[in-house]
């Protein structure tokens, strides 16, 4: 394998990957996508790492890879935890919600509009009944909860 | 006896010493009790004024009798001001002289100040009235001011106003004597807004000293081209500084004896500029608009500032330069003609203010172009009588004015005369003195204004006949400035008696503010009264008779037969005795008559009702308007000059305001723009202090990395090595031993000869 | 052209493409994004140069399309607008990730990381998606918070790590994993990771060499879990406390 190439490509591709994470972490306001966010920048740097330990032909890239990954995982653990707390005091997942620790008379960001939502797969499957088909309520027709 | 050193040296310092113990010890010890300070000083002053008179007197009748025509001059210097040696090259100066003789043109002149005091006959004549009528004053604002709150800071500034007056006249310099002739406008601004708190008596302060700032630029001139002209600015001869030579002052005795003035346009250059000064100073038009403003301060001050002393130092400073007048007869006539038509507008103005002191106010002016007329007339009987009319018009002028303060005093501070009448019951010492000043202004023989009046007239008549100076037309304009005279002594003496009829006679009404005031005055202001009519019924004739004031002035050296000029004129006019007696008869009686005559129709109008001088003021309404309205001077300088002022004064406020103010302001704001751009970056999203640490990351990696890179160059070998022999691939081999085990390997590789990617 | 300036311009179609693709107030141009993005990988894809041998097919196919997925799904996972889908895609690029890690001969991390990551992580994601998601799309998610800053930011980011990669004489010219290793005995040594033992030789390093190390992630990890469990419950009955405090 030409080694040296080998190195470049896989920095490239743990760069745009930090990169990557990097825009999503700073653009993204639903807690649980920041977080991927920071994941993903993670996974660059391991990326990175792995790169270098084979160019070396040492193990010290892959050891640091192996603590990355507990790491992420406590941290993963910590942070989600602190997330159902944040979620219990504000009911929504937004991290606009905290933003008190600012400038004394700064006014806060609020926001302007919100864009509609885009009626996306309005229209259900037709599936073929399948069985007995439940009662439904009457709020339950015509809205089904997303994810 | 005192040595008259040491008098000149007292006369001025006690005022001084008396304002400065005032000013510190009168708002907490003395309170009411300053006056007697200033009383004592003055009083003193006045003493020692008379002494140097009298030892003036014996030392011209030494000199006199040494043979000396001129009159003797005494000089003590104080100390050494200020010398810039070297100041001026005697190539540059046309008339600097030593000894009586042109200085080589090689030899420079020094530029040398000293304070020096001098004293003659003019000077004693000036101080005896001064300190006089200052102490009489004072007296009488003991009781003017009585309860006033500044009551110490009066009498602190009256006497400053002393001193300065006095040092005005005692000084033998022409730097000298600007600076005491703004101390004196600068003392009558503060006592003209003594009652600073009135919007009216502020803004007449600022009128006052304004104008004569507009005047004392004229006379800074004038200063400055005697400068230029003469080498020096001393009155006296002084000393060079090597002791060797002697440099005339501008009328010292040399100077004057060879006669070594300048001619010609410098010479009218000269007289116009300090005339201009003394226009200022004396209100004569067009610079008269200050002096009936100024009775908007306390009485005493109008009597010592407007009627006796300050007014009286343009003419004293005219008197002073009469050789300098002497070789620029175009000046004098200037002079005479402004004189004269003040005399006549004034006069015209006087007679429709219905406001006493305003009444006297345009009076002053009147009188003041009077003494002007003379002086401008120029021969020695004229000077002379210019400044005895000066001192009688000093005596009866602060009688009348401290007259009227009695009248205001009583009637509660009204001083129209549309609201009080008939007072002469009420206050008989009042009316009485007042009765002898009228008399004295309107020139009732043998009161002293018409032995001085008359001498005026009888100048002037005498100019008109035989003409004056190289000017052919000098008769015709003389005369017709004697008729202007004459019209203006018969309106003297019918205003004058206007307003004696208006508040004395006729059914007694008393305003309402007079409350319990309305009564004879104190004594402390009646006995001033007695003492000033007395002096203004019997000065003139005392003084007039056997010539005693004229011979006395005429020991000034200057003025006097010593001049060239003067002596001719006078040789001229004893030569005509027959006709000067002639002359002399016909104008006292036509002085009697416009006197008799002005009293006559004042009573005739004025006692009693006033409907006939209403009709008459409707047949000449043009002129009443005019008169009534002061011939609106007053608003054509708020237009002229004023006007262009205030705008100019609003757009530097404005430029002030909005350009420098807001460019400094601009400066000043641009921290707080600053601020206020930097803090949107802690608004308390955690994605913005991210966003700004990656950024601050980023760019210092890029001031640290990138210029570390190692230069590429136009790479065409991106790709692909371009030469494919470049590259090689090792397939790697495995070597056995000879055992058949691996015994090293070498893997395979990449190869790239020269350029590694 | 120079290099600096292709990267320049895969630097700024990057940056344009994802700032049309990132969650905005005005969301128009997502499909353009789309096609930038696209276009911006391709050019930088064809001026990489192929890692492997040449003439080998194989090993070139397989990095280029786990590396264009890896990065594809990245992209995908920052910009779709429901976070289920986000974490889903963010699934994906572990995969491709791990995939990545075995072509570079580290088996164990691959394997790793798909357990760890794609199993674990994911999964807790998506529970608390299910505990605290509101019903529909929430308007969050919907909007982005300066995405033209963190778009600029993001290309420049990109423009200087691949320009010091691929500048010629920043990488060492020649790789150490290239360099014949002999042992003591004069025998061609085994290469260290690409060793066909390789599991066995990654643990006995890490019990070896880093043994402390791995003490420490194990009381790390501990110390997590009982974090964890303290602020998830604290918090609770803290909320419990306060809403007594107010009924009472």
């Amino acid at each position: 394998m030409n080694e040296i190439a080998l190195l470049q490509n896989y920095l490239i591709v743990g760069g745009l990957l930090f990169a990557i994470g990097l825009v999503g972490f700073v653009t993204r306001r639903n807690m649980i996508v920041m977080f991927i966010a920071l994941e993903m920048m993670m996974q660059g740097v391991a990326v990175s790492l792995v790169a270098w330990s084979r160019f070396h032909d040492n193990f010290g890239g892959q050891m640091l890879v192996i603590m990355i990954i507990a790491v992420a995982a406590c941290e993963a653990a910590v942070a989600l935890s602190l997330i159902v707390m944040m979620v219990r005091r504000s009911s929504n997942l937004d991290i606009a919600f905290w933003q008190t620790l600012r400038e004394e008379g700064q006014e806060p960001t609020l926001d302007v509009e919100v864009p509609e939502p885009d009626d996306e797969h309005e229209d259900w499957p037709e599936l073929t009944p399948a069985g007995v088909e439940p009662e439904l309520k009457p709020e339950q027709i015509g809205y089904r909860s997303r994810v | 006896m005192f040595e008259i050193e040491f008098l000149m040296t007292a006369i001025p310092a006690l005022p001084l010493a008396a304002a400065l113990a005032i000013a510190l010890a009168g708002p907490r010890i003395l309170k009411g009790a300053s006056h007697t300070v200033l009383v004592v000083a003055l009083a003193l002053s006045m003493v020692a004024s008379v002494m140097l008179a009298l030892q003036v007197q014996e030392k011209n009748q030494e000199e006199a009798a040494n043979g000396h025509a001129g009159g003797a001059v005494v000089t003590k210097t104080l100390w050494h001001w200020a010398t810039v040696s070297k100041a001026n090259s005697a190539a540059d100066v046309s008339q600097a002289t030593a000894g009586g003789e042109a200085l080589a043109d090689s030899d420079s002149l020094d530029f040398a100040i000293d304070i020096t005091l001098r004293a003659d006959a003019l000077t004693a004549i000036m101080l005896v009235m001064v300190t006089f009528i200052s102490l009489l004053v004072a007296i009488y604002a003991s009781g003017y001011m009585h309860g006033d709150r500044g009551y110490w800071r009066f009498f602190c500034y009256v006497g400053l106003f002393v001193f300065s007056m006095t040092m005005l006249v005692l000084s033998s310099n022409f730097l000298l004597l600007y600076v005491f002739w703004e101390a004196v406008g600068v003392c009558s601004y503060l006592l003209i807004g003594f009652w600073y708190q009135k919007p009216e008596a502020a803004a007449a302060g600022k009128k006052a000293f304004l104008v004569n700032r507009v005047g004392d630029f004229g006379f800074a001139l004038g200063v400055f081209l005697i400068w230029t002209t003469y080498g020096t600015l001393n009155f006296h001869d002084t000393v060079t500084v090597d002791g060797t030579a002697v440099i005339d002052g501008v009328l010292g005795a040399n100077r004057i004896a060879q006669g070594a003035f300048a001619t010609g346009g410098v010479a009218t250059a000269i007289c116009l500029l300090l005339f201009v000064g003394a226009c200022g100073k004396s209100a004569q038009f067009p610079l008269h608009v200050w002096l009936p403003d100024a009775m908007e301060g306390p009485t005493p001050v109008s009597a010592l500032i407007h009627a006796a002393t300050m007014v009286t130092a343009g003419v004293y400073m005219v008197a002073r330069c009469t050789p300098l007048f002497d070789a620029a007869p175009e000046a004098r006539y200037v002079v005479a003609a402004i004189g004269g038509f003040t005399a006549l507008l004034a006069g015209i103005i006087a007679v429709t203010q219905t406001d006493l002191k305003r009444v006297l106010a345009y009076s002053t002016v009147s009188q003041l172009g009077y003494m002007f007329l003379a002086l401008g007339v120029g021969s020695s009987a004229a000077i002379a009588a210019g400044m005895f009319h000066l001192v009688t018009h000093a005596f009866f002028k602060a009688l009348l004015f401290l007259g009227a303060g009695s009248v205001m005093h009583a009637m509660g501070g009204v001083i129209d005369m549309r609201r009080f009448g008939g007072l002469r019951r009420l206050m008989p010492i009042t009316h009485w003195t007042f009765l002898i000043g009228c008399l004295a202004l309107a020139g009732m023989i043998p009161l002293s204004g018409f032995w001085s009046k008359d001498a005026i007239l009888l100048a002037t008549y005498e100019a008109g006949g035989t003409g004056m100076g190289s000017w052919e037309h000098a008769g015709t304009f003389y005369m017709a400035l004697f008729v202007a005279a004459s019209v203006t002594a018969f309106l003297t003496s019918f205003y004058t008696f206007r307003a004696f009829f208006r508040t004395f006679y006729g059914e007694e009404r008393i305003p309402a503010e007079a409350g319990h005031h309305a009564h004879e005055s104190p004594l402390s202001m009646t006995v001033p009264l007695m003492i000033l009519a007395v002096f203004a019924a019997g000065v003139g004739y005392v003084l007039h008779a056997g010539g005693a004031f004229e011979n006395f002035l005429a020991q000034t050296p200057g003025i006097g037969a010593v001049s060239h000029e003067a002596a001719g004129q006078a040789a001229h006019a004893d030569g005509h005795g027959a006709e000067h007696a002639s002359a002399h008869s016909f104008v006292m009686s036509l002085s009697i008559f416009l006197a008799v005559l002005g009293i006559a129709l004042a009573a005739y109008f004025y006692i009693g009702e006033l409907k006939q001088i209403d009709r008459i003021a409707r047949w000449i309404r043009p002129l009443y308007r005019a008169s009534l309205g002061k011939f609106w001077f007053d608003p054509l300088y708020n237009f002229l000059i004023v006007g262009p002022i205030w705008l100019l004064a609003q757009l530097c406020y404005f430029l002030d305001r909005y350009l420098v103010d807001g460019l400094v302001n601009l400066i000043g704001s641009i921290p707080p723009l600053a601020g206020r751009i930097l803090r949107k970056s802690q608004n308390g999203m955690l994605q913005m202090y991210v966003l700004a640490t990656v950024v601050a990351l980023l760019l210092l990696a890029a001031a640290l990395v990138l210029p570390q890179l190692p230069a590429t160059e136009d790479d065409s070998s991106r790709q692909a090595p371009a030469d494919p022999a470049a590259v090689s691939w090792d397939e790697g081999r495995l070597e056995e031993d000879n055992a058949g085990r691996v015994a090293s390997a070498v893997r395979p590789s990449l190869r790239v000869e020269g350029n590694q990617k | 052209m120079t290099l600096a300036q292709w990267l320049a311009i895969v630097a700024a179609l990057m940056g344009v493409g994802l700032w049309l693709l990132l969650p905005r107030r005005i969301a128009a141009g997502r499909s353009a994004g789309a096609v930038l993005v696209t276009a911006a990988l391709a050019v930088l894809g064809s001026q990489l140069v192929p890692p492997g041998a040449p003439g080998t097919v194989v090993a070139n196919i397989l990095f280029y399309a786990l590396a264009a997925l890896a990065v594809g799904s990245a992209v995908c996972a920052m910009t779709f607008r429901s976070p289920v889908y986000c974490a889903i895609w963010f699934a994906m690029s572990v995969l491709a990730t791990a995939g990545l890690f075995l072509i570079a001969g580290a088996q164990f991390l691959g394997v790793a990381t798909v357990v760890v990551y794609a199993g674990a992580i994911v999964v807790m994601f998506l529970f608390v998606l299910m505990l605290a998601q509101p019903e529909g799309h929430a308007f969050y998610d919907r909007l982005g918070f300066e995405p033209l800053l963190s778009s600029i930011v993001a290309a420049v980011l990109v423009f200087m790590l691949t320009l010091c990669v691929l500048t010629p004489g920043t990488l060492p010219n020649e790789a150490p994993i290239d360099a014949v290793k002999v042992t003591a005995d004069g025998e061609a040594a085994k290469p260290v990771v690409l060793n066909e033992r390789h599991v066995a030789a990654i643990g006995q390093h890490l019990f070896g060499e880093h043994l402390i190390s791995v003490q420490v992630i194990g009381v790390l990890l501990f110390v997590a879990i009982v974090a964890a469990a303290a602020i998830a419950t604290t918090g609770k009955r803290s909320e419990e406390a306060q809403a007594e405090e107010v009924v009472s």
